[in-house]
């Protein structure tokens, strides 16, 4: 043995050692770089996978304020709506979805969805929370709950659900909400605001007042497993994330809408098909009702439309997308007369006591110019009373068209009313330059149709009801206002909103006198176009009529049995009550009610006598 | 030559020292890998094989490695045999045939095989009459006897221990002079062969977890499952542990799961989790250490025998350590390799433990013969 192992050289391998040692060196020293650039470089990155690995964030959503009209009554509440949320890379797929299925009655063609849906899923969302169904049923949830626990992948979320008891009453306004789309996100300044699946305030006031409504959301953050149980009441020390944070109220709003006052408008609505109303507070410009028929449902809105449930909306011939309100115009008709009537008074014109014999027609130029009826001698309080077209017309020719215009803009027409919500409809007063362009040459008859309330001149519904109510109040032209305040969740008053002033109009209260006492007489003398609408018993109200004629418009085909209907003329009535002490101003359009005095006075008169029978008081409820 | 005289002035202490340290502190780590031992008794079973370990080396120590050169064929036969009985007998986990129970336990005879392959090397260079300027043909004997055994563990399959045995092959004929032209015959053989064997040899999982690997080096995250998913949740494990850890049993990723297979191939993590980068530098060095001090033991041997088998343990333990550090710090694509001393495993650690017996032995007897 010995002199075996002494034969054996071991010098041909003793130059190799200091290279392998350097070898050997060379490569921990990169392990150890590496190391310290994952544990000491990249430690904050790591440290935030690590501590995202072993939390799961339940979001508590926060509840929207509520909203309710000037007494208190509640417009859009929540209701909870229980969804059914999944982290995707805690599903076992396919026995959880089976599962699942099983549990919520999906049919085959469901259960493919939701299997569809999930693989579709980024790798990078796999570990976010996922909503998977919302709002489900009763025994959807029951069957959900009671297996919850083997089914850690799932989370039920309560979230509350927008509600609006009313309907379609007030729609428009109110407004509703829907799903967050990319542009909302983006537009929104704290991206955090919204998630995927959120709802925002899509239109009304929900969307005008969406910051206050919302809150702010929270969470609860719960300590998990590589599987997603939740290891209750464990919190490592190196956690160093807020596990709790309590979701914010929205706050409230108060409208100065009187929702018992939209129901007494609806109800005198009944007959009729489509038409608006406005009423406003004359001293305030606080609208008590904004009214607009058809309309949507508000909560059938917030879940979704179905593609055949919006076409059957949008192709409405009385089109209850619109709000009639303040987005549509229309023809003012003789409630425009009294526009005409202040123009010749202020620039003393006319003088209000001459009389002008009306033959029932006039002819002007080669034109001839029909009246309603013959009235005989007329002077300007009784042209208003009877709505006599010949005294109109022969006033028109004195005042002419610049003077008219002038007036409508003082009243605040072909001008947004400023009311903040929704799209508003800037009206038309048409021009001598204008109708040289467009119709070639300017012709008197233009001026006459102009003094009547048709030509071209278009008006909002809010705009004559804001114009009346400057006639009512001695000439202050209000910016109308819907919300009365904002209160914090707390119940204390955040924000009041005091009446706003658009401008004093320069007009001599005699003259605005000698008006009322016309639109008084409308109503409540025996030759007036209103006298067959007023209700004895109701308190006395003043108004002036107008009949719109409506543009002849082809009938889209195969709706020729409702295409009679389309053509006839619009119904107006606007006015103010009570006469004697005017507190509220209205305008009602009848949209294809025919004439004003039949349609839409009757309105005015049922529901003036309901709203000012209301014991004092009915506010403070 | 006393014994008595030989354990007083001989032993090697550092080698000891630097071991049971590693050994300890891979027991401490097992014990909070397992939630303070109370998801499973792992810690205490280490501790037995431990203690077993311990005995296989005294033993080993105990008999003057010339014995192991003079029996050096029949040990690797021995290896051998084992390896076969394994593909007959064996038991399947995951997809491969590792194990074959053993009484009470299960033997994974492809890591004793690392020490049979050691020792009929160190036989047959012991007794190669050239001292260098070896060419092709004097590879051919010892290839083989890398080929016969690594063979059987691929049929396992199990590659990472085929590549530890390839490993330590290509360290202990580092180790004899090689002619330049053979160097780039082997070379170009080597680039003809990486493509047979990525197209013919690996299997899908293994093509798998490289093409993963690959994937996450151009910097892509898409597949953070599986394969993709270990290796980054290792990462979040070291990463997180920062410069003094999160404090033993303190750590998240081991706690609640998120470490695949954190007794075996992933127990690092684990330590630089809960001990951070002092900790992680602190074992790591002991590595070095323990590596170092066999290529001076290797330095010091009387004889050519001696000499292989502790370069031949040494690279054993020097590439087990760094394919699993850079398996578990995303240097290097998963492949299964355990940590020695560290990891849990018996097989494992006995086979270790049988290695430093040796290196022991060549090291207490560096001034006898």
């Amino acid at each position: 043995m010995i002199t075996l192992s002494q034969r054996r050289e071991v010098g041909e391998f003793r130059k190799r050692y200091r290279w392998m040692a350097l070898f050997v060196m060379l490569v921990f020293g990169t392990l150890i770089a590496r190391v310290a650039q994952v544990q000491l470089f990249q430690r904050n990155r790591w440290s935030g996978i690590a501590q995202q690995n072993i939390t799961k964030t339940l979001e508590l959503p926060a509840t929207r304020g509520v909203i309710r009209d000037v007494a208190d009554r509640v417009v859009a509440s929540n209701r909870p709506s229980y969804d059914v949320h999944a982290t995707p890379r805690l599903l076992l797929i396919p026995e959880d979805l089976e599962r699942i299925a099983n549990l919520m009655g999906l049919s085959e063609e469901e259960t493919a969805e939701l299997t569809a849906r999930l693989a579709a899923l980024p790798e990078s969302r796999r570990t976010h929370q996922l909503e998977l169904y919302s709002d489900i049923s009763r025994e959807q949830l029951a069957a959900l709950e009671t297996h919850l626990a083997e089914l850690p992948a799932l989370d039920i979320v309560t979230v509350p659900l927008r509600d609006y008891p009313y309907a379609t009453l007030g729609a428009h306004l109110i407004g509703y909400l829907n799903e967050v789309n990319e542009t909302d996100l983006r537009n929104v300044r704290d991206p955090g605001t919204y998630r995927a699946g959120d709802r925002i305030g899509r239109s009304g006031l929900e969307r005008r007042y969406e910051e206050l409504l919302r809150g702010a959301r929270g969470f609860r953050r719960v300590v998990v497993d590589a599987r997603g149980r939740a290891l209750e009441g464990t919190r490592p020390q190196s956690l160093e994330v807020e596990m709790l944070k309590k979701p914010v109220p929205g706050h409230e709003l108060q409208l100065t809408i009187d929702m018992q006052l939209m129901e007494a408008l609806d109800r005198a609505f009944r007959q009729h098909p489509s038409g608006a109303a406005v009423v406003v507070d004359i001293h305030t410009g606080a609208v008590r009702a904004l009214y607009s028929k058809p309309v949507y449902d508000p909560n059938e809105m917030s879940s979704g439309l179905s593609t055949k449930r919006y076409q059957e909306l949008t192709s409405d011939p009385f089109r209850p997308l619109i709000d009639k309100t303040i987005y549509e115009t229309y023809f003012p008709g003789s409630t425009f007369k009294v526009i005409t009537a202040l123009a010749a008074l202020e620039d003393s014109v006319v003088d209000p006591m001459q009389r002008v014999e009306c033959l029932g027609s006039i002819k002007i130029g080669r034109q001839k110019f029909r009246c309603n009826r013959r009235h005989d001698w007329v002077d300007l309080y009784d042209a208003i009373v009877q709505s006599c077209n010949v005294y109109f017309w022969e006033l028109a020719e004195k005042v002419g068209l610049e003077r008219i215009n002038r007036y409508a803009e003082a009243f605040g027409f072909a001008e947004r009313t400023g009311i903040g919500v929704n799209s508003e409809a800037k009206g038309f007063l048409a021009t001598r330059e204008w109708y040289k362009e467009h119709y070639g040459a300017f012709r008197p008859g233009y001026t006459l149709n102009t003094a009547i309330g048709q030509g071209n001149t278009r008006v909002t519904v809010l705009q004559l009801a804001m114009a009346y109510a400057a006639i009512a109040n001695g000439g202050t032209l209000y910016v109308p206002q819907v919300v009365q305040n904002v209160k914090a969740p707390d119940g204390s008053l955040s924000e009041t909103f005091q009446p706003r002033v658009r401008r004093e109009i320069q007009v001599l209260p005699e003259h605005l006198e000698l008006l009322r006492r016309a639109l008084t007489g409308v109503v409540n003398e025996e030759p007036g176009t209103a006298y067959r609408a007023r209700s004895p018993e109701g308190p006395r109200i003043a108004g002036k009529t107008g009949t719109a004629q409506v543009v002849s418009r082809k009938s889209r085909s195969g709706e020729s049995s409702s295409a009679w209907y389309l053509d006839r003329s619009h119904g107006w009535f606007a006015g103010y009550a009570p006469a004697d002490d005017p507190q509220v101003a209205f305008a009602i359009l009848v949209e294809h009610g025919g004439s004003g005095s039949t349609s839409a006075a009757p309105i005015a008169a049922i529901v003036m006598q309901e709203y000012l029978s209301q014991p004092d008081g009915e506010e403070a409820q | 030559m006393a014994i008595g005289r030989t354990i007083r002035d001989e032993f090697d202490w550092p080698l000891f020292i630097a071991v049971s340290t590693i050994a300890l502190f891979g027991v401490l780590n097992l014990y909070s890998a397992t939630d303070g031992g109370t998801t499973s008794d792992a810690y205490v079973q280490q501790l037995y094989w431990l203690i077993l370990g311990f005995g296989a080396a005294g033993v080993t120590v105990a008999i003057d490695y010339r014995y192991f050169e003079r029996y050096g064929w029949v040990v690797y036969g021995a290896c051998i045999l084992a390896l076969v009985l394994v593909l007959v007998l064996g038991k399947s986990v995951r997809g491969s045939t590792r194990w074959i129970a053993l009484g009470g336990f299960s033997l994974q005879p492809s890591e004793l095989m690392k020490i049979g392959l050691i020792i009929a090397l160190a036989k047959y260079l012991h007794h190669d009459t050239k001292t260098g300027g070896r060419t092709l043909g004097d590879l051919i004997i010892p290839g083989l006897i890398l080929a016969l055994p690594t063979a059987l563990v691929l049929l396992q399959p199990d590659l990472g221990t085929a590549m530890v045995l390839a490993f330590i092959f290509v360290s202990v004929m580092m180790l004899t002079e090689l002619k330049a032209r053979s160097v780039v015959t082997l070379v170009a053989t080597f680039v003809v062969a990486a493509p047979v064997t990525w197209f013919y040899l690996l299997k899908d999982y293994q093509k798998e977890r490289i093409t993963a690997f690959w994937s996450r080096l151009g910097g892509t995250q898409a597949d953070l499952l599986d394969s993709g998913w270990h290796a980054h949740q290792s990462l979040v494990a070291i990463g997180s542990g920062g410069l003094a850890g999160k404090g033993f049993t303190q750590g998240t990723q081991t706690r609640f799961r998120f470490l695949p297979d954190q007794h075996t191939d992933f127990p690092f993590p684990v330590w630089a989790e809960e001990h951070g980068f002092i900790g992680a530098v602190l074992l790591i060095s002991l590595y070095v250490f323990l590596i170092l001090w066999a290529l001076r033991i290797a330095s010091q041997a009387k004889d050519r025998f001696g000499a292989v088998v502790a370069v031949g343990v040494g690279a054993m333990i020097f590439w087990q350590t760094v394919v699993n550090l850079g398996m578990v710090s995303g240097l290097l694509p998963v492949v299964g390799m355990t940590l020695p001393l560290f990891s849990y495993g018996g097989s494992s650690l006995l086979s270790t433990m049988l290695g430093l017996g040796l290196l022991m032995n060549v090291s207490m007897r560096r001034f006898s013969h």
